[in-house]
């Protein structure tokens, strides 16, 4: 049941492998799919995730409610005498912390963040993802993402020398 | 009973499904040796940074922050490209190129376009260098790009956005005046003519190209005794001439419009190496008053030769970038002017104004065909 807390609306979201968490109906808005669903009046009880483990939405769920406009949910970043400047820079701070985790798990949180439509989270994710690899050679970056190069070889020097400059 | 999500297949890694890894790869870097760099590490790479529509969506993601691929410069009688950054991200001149076969000058560069003024037949040409598209335009009844002094700008109304904007102004020294008209090419005809009294001292040199802050376009006009900037809001079409922070100029000063800090116009004034950036701030009451914020000495920022160099000209400013180039008898320096930092280009011919060019090289040219020019040639023979 969506419940109230302390005058905040509620609402339960389950995992696929039964697990629940009651969060703030804003923190869970803060997927837009979820906003959608809430909006459409189609989430009055609970909402079962389907594709994401506890493990995964109890991150997602960590991270939305680090970033939920300023609710009183978050602490620090919720007080008012903090000026926005050093609020991002707390926030800038604390994502870098939050994407500490290994590969297989942020790969999970951009899933999560794409079917959640967490434009934040999915900047995030995809862009540590990309600065990981924007330095690397090709072939570090194939064995990374463990993606097979499927180019024989003459069609691998020709595509380089279409844009040879971007190789040297 | 609980409302459930639609269910959507779980692939093993996000990058095999195409849509979250053309979401990831749409993160890199805007640098121009991104993407034919990522087309080379599979097929399914290269077919997903070719989609015309992640193309489009790659340079909406970084139409903030465009790298300043490099400068073109009118050198008579063509248009010549001189690349600014370093390999692997140097694309080399050849692919900005454009047969022209008369005489023509730069007027501006913006969002990716270049302004091509033909004056004898009172005509632009606005030309995309990373596509090659070309549209001419016909200057308005009432702008007389042969005899009167004039300044063109080009400009997209959003950065992405397929339609641009033209304007033409005239300054007519004998009248005081000054004439402007935008031409969009959405609807694919010109305003009609704008004009506002301008004082007749200001109108004496040729000036820096104008910057574009918000909807408006500054241009500054420099003059012995008297120098003011003419804002031409874009918005409401409308001319207005502002005062200077300084209402006297020393021999050697050097003026400049330019974005401030943290947003609005500014002024780079720059007599003999001491440079002052000021900024224009609006009130409550909407009265505006120029502050001035960071000073420092060139001479200290630049390794300059001073024995031979009594000043430095700026040549360029580059606005998304917020670089100014400097002239010195050799090189070209940038400087980025909130950093300080700068980079130094050799460069031997001695230079007038130079456009730079601000884009995200990504094109559906620019992946596969093409081919690679000398490193600095002359466009047009």
């Amino acid at each position: 049941m969506a419940t109230r807390e302390a005058g905040k609306k509620m609402i339960m979201l389950k995992s696929p492998d039964g697990m629940e968490f009651e969060v703030e109906e804003a923190v869970a808005m803060e997927s837009q799919t979820i906003r959608k669903m809430i909006e459409d009046d189609c989430a009055d009880t609970a909402i079962l995730i389907p594709n994401i483990n506890s493990k995964i939405l109890s991150r997602v769920i960590e991270y939305c409610n680090k970033h939920v406009p300023t609710t009183g949910a978050t602490g620090a970043a919720a007080s008012d005498t903090v000026a926005p400047a050093a609020l991002a820079e707390d926030l800038k701070i604390w994502d870098a912390e939050f994407i500490k985790v290994n590969r297989a798990t942020r790969f999970d949180l951009i899933q999560a963040a794409s079917y959640l439509n967490i434009k934040g989270l999915l900047d995030l994710t995809s862009q540590t993802t990309i600065d990981t690899i924007s330095d690397n050679s090709l072939e570090e970056i194939r064995s990374f993402l463990s993606t097979k190069n499927d180019y024989l070889p003459e069609e691998e020097q020709t595509i380089r020398r279409e844009n040879q400059w971007a190789f040297q | 009973m609980a409302a459930a999500l639609h269910h959507r297949p779980r692939s093993r890694s996000p990058l095999q499904d195409e849509d979250l890894l053309s979401e990831v790869l749409l993160r890199l870097p805007p640098q121009p040796s991104s993407l034919p760099r990522a087309s080379a590490v599979c097929k399914r790479w290269r077919r997903l940074v070719s989609d015309p529509g992640f193309l489009r969506r790659y340079r909406q993601h970084h139409r903030r922050s465009p790298p300043l691929l490099g400068f073109f410069r009118s050198d008579y009688p063509g248009i010549s490209y001189t690349p600014a950054m370093e390999a692997p991200d140097r694309v080399p001149a050849g692919r900005f190129s454009l047969n022209l076969n008369d005489r023509y000058s730069i007027l501006s560069c913006r969002h990716g376009l270049v302004l091509i003024s033909h004056s004898l037949r009172n005509q632009v040409l606005v030309w995309d260098p990373v596509t090659g598209d070309q549209h001419r335009v016909a200057a308005p009844l009432g702008i007389d790009m042969a005899t009167t002094l004039m300044d063109g700008q080009v400009l997209r109304a959003a950065a992405d956005a397929q339609h641009f904007q033209v304007v033409l102004v005239n300054y007519k020294k004998k009248y005081a005046r000054a004439i402007a008209a935008i031409y969009s090419s959405e609807t694919g005809v010109w305003s009609n003519l704008i004009e506002t009294p301008v004082p007749r001292e200001a109108m004496e040199y040729e000036s820096m190209p104008p910057v574009l802050v918000g909807d408006s376009l500054y241009i500054l006009l420099p003059g012995d005794s008297t120098s003011v900037i003419l804002e031409v809001d874009l918005d409401s079409q409308s001319l207005a001439v502002l005062g200077l922070p300084m209402d006297t100029f020393a021999k050697d000063q050097f003026l400049m419009a330019m974005r401030a800090e943290g947003g609005g116009l500014g002024v780079l004034s720059l007599t003999g190496f001491a440079a002052e950036l000021w900024k224009r701030n609006k009130d409550c009451d909407g009265v505006a008053s120029w502050v001035l914020g960071r000073t420092f000495e060139m001479d200290k920022l630049l390794p300059l030769n001073s024995e031979q160099i009594r000043h430095t000209p700026m040549v360029a400013y580059a606005e998304e970038n917020n670089v100014a180039f400097l002239r010195t008898f050799d090189s070209i320096f940038m400087v980025q002017l909130e950093s300080l930092q700068f980079s130094k280009l050799p460069e031997n011919s001695n230079c007038d104004i130079c456009y730079p060019l601000e884009s995200v090289y990504a094109s559906e040219t620019s992946i596969g065909g093409g081919h690679d020019g000398a490193d600095q040639n002359m466009l047009n023979q």
